[in-house]
């Protein structure tokens, strides 16, 4: 909760911001995946706790972490390719139902 | 050629939509009500488009999924400096001339002419401050802290209380009080005649000096209009959309909304709750001006329940509604995303993106009135005591283009499509990675999608006059 504050804007444009911790709990009875080792934030998986790791304290990550956050990204990309055609589809599908239904409406 | 002949038909709902949709902003003055023609294209397509275009646009925006990228994007800024030295002066002025102009309008609206469309104070603070002052300070930046009337008046209340501020401001009441002044508000505008008496509207603004002057006295001014006081709340959340910010050492020039996503959530308790309010607000504006509203308070009014009851009723009701929904949006992100995060967090960290839907239904309902009714605003400011033959005429009235309703839909859509690009920054600032931030918006687009349906819905339905008040 202390660590729930507003972001600090950086001193220089288009640098990197501070982003606040969000509060969090964990569910009861619940096997914690992992938690961050820097702010102590938990995750419910090693790969979300290690794309975290990466991406807000890229600055003090130690090299290991560097390399679980290369592993992660690469599997993360995968899985968004995959998503990303999903989503392709869709928008294809939607544009031309959504064309289809108007003519139908207009007789 | 069928695809093209489709295509002239949807061209000729808009239009038709654009006339009704002007009627709805128009009836808010009086004189100006219609009740335009069914629209060529059922309905029901044309608000289910805006749905699916909300929802489409989110699928499209989730293609861009990297953190870097929406960083970079969202901070680009320009800075500048004060540029003069002697802003105390300035401050002064612009108080003074503030405390004046509503001395001014309060006056007129008590001794000028008795149509809304020839008063000073109904055009000035309906159509200048309330359509025109508040779409600057969305769009261009919020300057309603240095000129805002309220403040220094309730600053010079205080000043002659003694032992003024009596107490601390509860860090637990939070912003509720702005929400439940900005119900009032809005309430009062709809119910109350305000909008066609001048002189309700005058004594309004008293009140409001009043309920501003006690709650400073009661906890101090910075207090006060730092979180209780509701206008001061609109303004500041609308200006947070606005490319232009304030800060510490003179202004910046952001993309519109960019400033939303700097991670400013809303600790203050009744935040959230605010912008929901700010977004129920002009939704009930318009809803209460369509047939189904009164059709659905004819039974109630039949019985004998008197109709402001039923204007309370629906008020509440409806803000229940959509912030529980809001609420429930941000419990089911949580099992989406499946995070530690919790709901309260994540609805707080994603509010900031209901600001731009806001401010577009406030687009909506007010752009086609400012505009109409800037000449009867110019005639009036000429003559604000109604001493000449324009006070008794006909109004002067800009007549908007066929195509104007375009704009209106526009801005409702605009308003979301830019919710949605809030919405996914911030929420690649609160989930790592690239899935969980997108499995973590697809509640709040459903959200995002049913307030769309319901705002196009009073925008395509026609206007009659507010019933039975």
């Amino acid at each position: 909760m202390t660590s729930n504050r507003p972001a600090t804007k950086s001193e220089r444009p288009g640098t990197k911001r501070e982003i606040p911790v969000p509060e969090t709990t964990v569910p009861d009875g619940e096997e914690l995946a992992s938690r961050c080792p820097h702010c102590d934030r938990p995750f419910t998986s090693e790969s979300l706790r290690d794309l975290h790791v990466g991406e807000v304290h890229d600055d003090v990550a130690a090299d290991g972490e560097c390399e679980a956050y290369d592993a992660a990204l690469e599997d993360e990309r995968d899985a968004l390719f995959l998503y990303q055609l999903k989503v392709t589809v869709v928008l294809g599908l939607t544009y031309s139902s959504s064309a289809l239904i108007l003519l139908f409406v207009l007789g | 050629m069928a695809r093209f002949a489709a295509g002239t038909a949807s061209l000729a709902t808009f239009v038709a939509v654009a006339s009704t949709a002007v009627g709805t902003v128009a009836a808010h003055v009086g004189t100006l009500e219609g009740v335009s023609t069914e629209a060529p294209i059922p309905q029901w397509y044309v608000v289910t488009v805006a749905g699916v275009v909300v929802g489409a646009s989110f699928l499209f925006t989730s293609l861009m999924a990297d953190h870097r990228t929406l960083r970079w994007i969202n901070t680009r800024t320009v800075r500048a400096r004060w540029p003069w030295s002697g802003r105390r002066a300035v401050d002064a002025l612009l108080g003074a001339g503030s405390v004046l102009g509503l001395a001014s309008l309060v006056a007129v609206g008590l001794v000028g002419p008795a149509s809304a469309n020839a008063n000073l104070a109904s055009l000035g603070i309906w159509v200048a401050w309330w359509g025109g002052f508040t779409i600057a300070t969305y769009g261009l930046g919020n300057a309603w802290p240095a000129v805002d009337p309220f403040r220094r008046l309730a600053g010079l209340v205080a000043s002659l209380v003694p032992s003024s501020p009596r107490w601390t401001y509860p860090d637990r009441v939070g912003a509720w009080p702005a929400v439940v002044g900005l119900l009032a508000l809005v309430f009062a505008e709809v119910v109350s005649g305000a909008t066609e008496r001048p002189g309700v509207l005058a004594v309004l603004v008293v009140g409001y000096v009043l309920v501003t002057a006690a709650g400073t006295v009661a906890v101090g001014r910075r207090a006060w209009f730092a979180t209780a006081d509701p206008l001061a709340a609109v303004f500041r959340t609308y200006g947070s959309l606005a490319p232009i910010q304030r800060t510490a050492e003179g202004i910046s020039l952001r993309l519109p909304g960019a400033a939303l996503t700097d991670g400013r959530i809303y600790e203050t308790p009744g935040r959230v709750a605010f912008v929901v309010a700010l977004l129920w607000a002009t939704t009930f504006d318009g809803l209460v001006s369509t047939p189904v509203w009164r059709a659905l308070l004819a039974p109630v009014v039949a019985v004998g329940v008197p109709a402001v009851v039923g204007y309370v009723v629906a008020l509440l009701a409806g803000f229940a509604v959509f912030y529980g929904v809001y609420r429930w949006a941000a419990r089911r992100s949580r099992e989406t995303a499946d995070t530690c995060v919790t709901a309260d967090a994540i609805a707080r960290w994603l509010a900031p993106s209901l600001v731009p839907i806001a401010a577009g239904y406030h687009l909506a309902h007010f752009l086609g009135y400012v505009v109409s009714l800037s000449p009867a605003l110019l005639a009036a400011l000429a003559d604000p005591l109604g001493a000449g033959a324009a006070a008794t005429g006909p109004p002067q009235v800009a007549v908007l283009p066929d195509w104007f309703g375009f704009l209106q839909l526009g801005a409702v859509l605009a308003g979301h499509l830019l919710a949605i690009w809030v919405a996914h920054s911030i929420a690649f600032d609160l989930f790592p990675g690239a899935r969980q931030p997108i499995r973590s918006q697809y509640p709040l687009v459903g959200v995002m999608v049913a307030y769309t349906l319901v705002s196009a819905w009073v925008i395509v339905s026609p206007t009659i006059p507010t019933p039975y008040v």
